[in-house]
């Protein structure tokens, strides 16, 4: 447990929200979800933490606005959605966060953008900035102008990305399940929740394929590869349910909730077994 | 999934604009904005609403200055087609916030007993459903000769319930944020339900379906609902 005991203690938190937290099966989003999501980050913003939001949701979004029953597969579509819907999102949690007294900001990335120094740093600066004033910046992949599907891929990525930017000290994924189990728990009844990892070895991979929900880009796998990203920098990750975000609560107050990935950078004044 | 019989749950929403402003007419605009969020999410999930507003010639009197409502039936009507405007753009506005399109829908008293005309308004319901669309639905009183909006909208619902063979009538609370849930097919007494209990509770209702037994449609007449506020 004295892993979760530095979890409070840990200030600059990027929180990542997919679309199967955000939104019901049909893709369309979740206004009280997002409402109570909005009323916990502003509530850590209040406590003096720094907290990143990434989110996805933007296609869900504009196929709503253009009362499409169905995403659409064509890529180009797709982008389309994507920013008709990402100016909509935008709107929606600058909404929710304003009752809350809650300024938030929109920044775009791209991978080149991250990858690219010069950028890099320019995203870096407007981030820190950002933080520093107390803004909450709401983050999700340029998906209009990425030239593939595959940049980022999924959020889970760019999520860890984002946290080596601007040197957080956690990362928070929130999933549709508890966390990394031993076996797929919808077809192994013997399957339980690991709470904590400190090493990402190949059978703790093997367990992450599989598992995962079937409509967000994300499943366990990528959020696996986002926390062994972020263990390389020195950062802690924490997969969790996000059905209800007052979890997030819970888990920064040290409580064994989801599964806690520990940096081995964070580990060496610990035994580790 | 939020189905019945593979269909999707159907929602008359039953609001009255007096419920949502202050003694002097004045509309709380957060109240509204609230349950257009709410009704939206409902939405959202999957399930088909209807939106039952009275509250055109009181919007009407207030947008002349009048200091009450007019008793005169032409002046009534008169502010119905100003309030009325008035009113669809106020939904229109709120419901386009949280990513919704509305369209507005008049209806009769003659709508509702002629056989074609029925189905017509019908077959317009269920074009507007389809798309994802949410009707906004008032009396159209200023063609209306008596009947002009009734102090209490439940017969016009009752009437829309009965037209698009809903599964459900929800009542907003005149005096709190409260809900009751009616399950339409049925003579079940409503349940009251909070806020936050209501995406889940419509959900439940939805799901015992043969509790409630929706195909034999019996419409709950005013009975239980006088004493809900």
């Amino acid at each position: 447990m004295e892993h979760r005991n530095k979890i409070p203690g840990k200030n600059r938190i990027v929180i990542k929200v997919g679309t199967s937290t955000l939104s019901y099966p049909n893709g369309r989003l979740n206004f009280q979800r997002i409402e109570k999501l909005a009323k916990v980050i502003s509530l850590l913003q209040n406590k003096g933490k720094q907290v990143i939001l990434v989110s996805s949701g933007s296609i869900g979004v504009g196929a709503g606005r253009l009362g499409l029953k169905d995403r659409p597969d064509d890529l180009a579509e797709k982008q389309a959605l994507a920013a008709i819907g990402q100016a909509e999102l935008i709107k929606i949690y600058q909404k929710f966060f304003d009752a809350y007294d809650q300024n938030v900001a929109q920044v775009l990335l791209t991978k080149d953008g991250l990858i690219n120094s010069l950028s890099r740093s320019n995203a870096h600066n407007t981030l820190n900035t950002l933080l520093n004033m107390s803004i909450v910046p709401i983050i999700n992949e340029n998906d209009t102008v990425s030239t593939e599907e595959i940049e980022f891929g999924d959020n889970d990525t760019l999520s860890a990305y984002v946290a080596i930017l601007v040197e957080a000290e956690l990362l928070v994924l929130l999933s549709d399940i508890e966390g990394l189990y031993s076996a797929d728990p919808k077809k192994d009844n013997s399957a339980r929740i690991i709470h904590k990892v400190t090493r990402i070895t190949p059978e703790i991979e093997q367990m992450a394929t599989g598992a995962g929900s079937s409509f967000g880009k994300g499943g366990m796998a990528t959020k696996i590869a986002a926390a062994k990203l972020c263990d390389k920098a020195g950062i802690d990750t924490i997969i969790t349910n996000g059905e209800e975000p007052s979890i997030i609560i819970d888990l920064l107050e040290g409580k064994e909730v989801g599964t806690l990935f520990v940096s081995a950078k964070n580990q060496q004044t610990f035994n580790p077994n | 999934m939020k189905t019945v019989n593979g269909n999707s749950l159907k929602v008359v929403v039953k609001i009255e604009i007096k419920s949502l402003s202050d003694p002097d007419g004045n509309l709380d605009e957060e109240k509204l904005e609230r349950l257009v969020m709410i009704l939206s999410n409902l939405h959202n999930s999957g399930m088909q609403i209807l939106v039952v507003s009275s509250g055109a010639i009181a919007l009407g009197s207030k947008r002349m200055g009048l200091k009450s409502l007019p008793e005169d039936h032409i002046q009534m009507q008169a502010m119905a087609a100003i309030g009325q405007a008035e009113l669809i753009k106020i939904y229109q506005h709120y419901f386009e916030e949280y990513n919704q399109v509305v369209a507005q829908i008049l209806l009769t008293n003659q709508a509702m007993t002629n056989a074609e005309r029925q189905a017509n308004a019908r077959n317009t319901f269920s074009k507007l459903l389809d798309k994802n669309i949410i009707p906004v639905i008032n009396e159209n009183d200023t063609v209306s000769t008596e009947d002009i909006e009734l102090n209490d909208n439940y017969p016009l619902v009752l009437n829309v319930a009965r037209l698009v063979d809903a599964h459900i009538i929800l009542i907003k609370s005149v005096s709190d944020g409260r809900y009751m849930i009616v399950p339409a097919g049925t003579t079940t007494p409503g349940i009251i339900v909070n806020e936050e209990e209501l995406p889940e509770k419509l959900a439940e209702v939805a799901g015992e379906r043969s509790l409630y037994e929706f195909e034999s449609r019996v419409f709950p007449e005013k009975f239980e609902l006088l004493n809900f506020q």
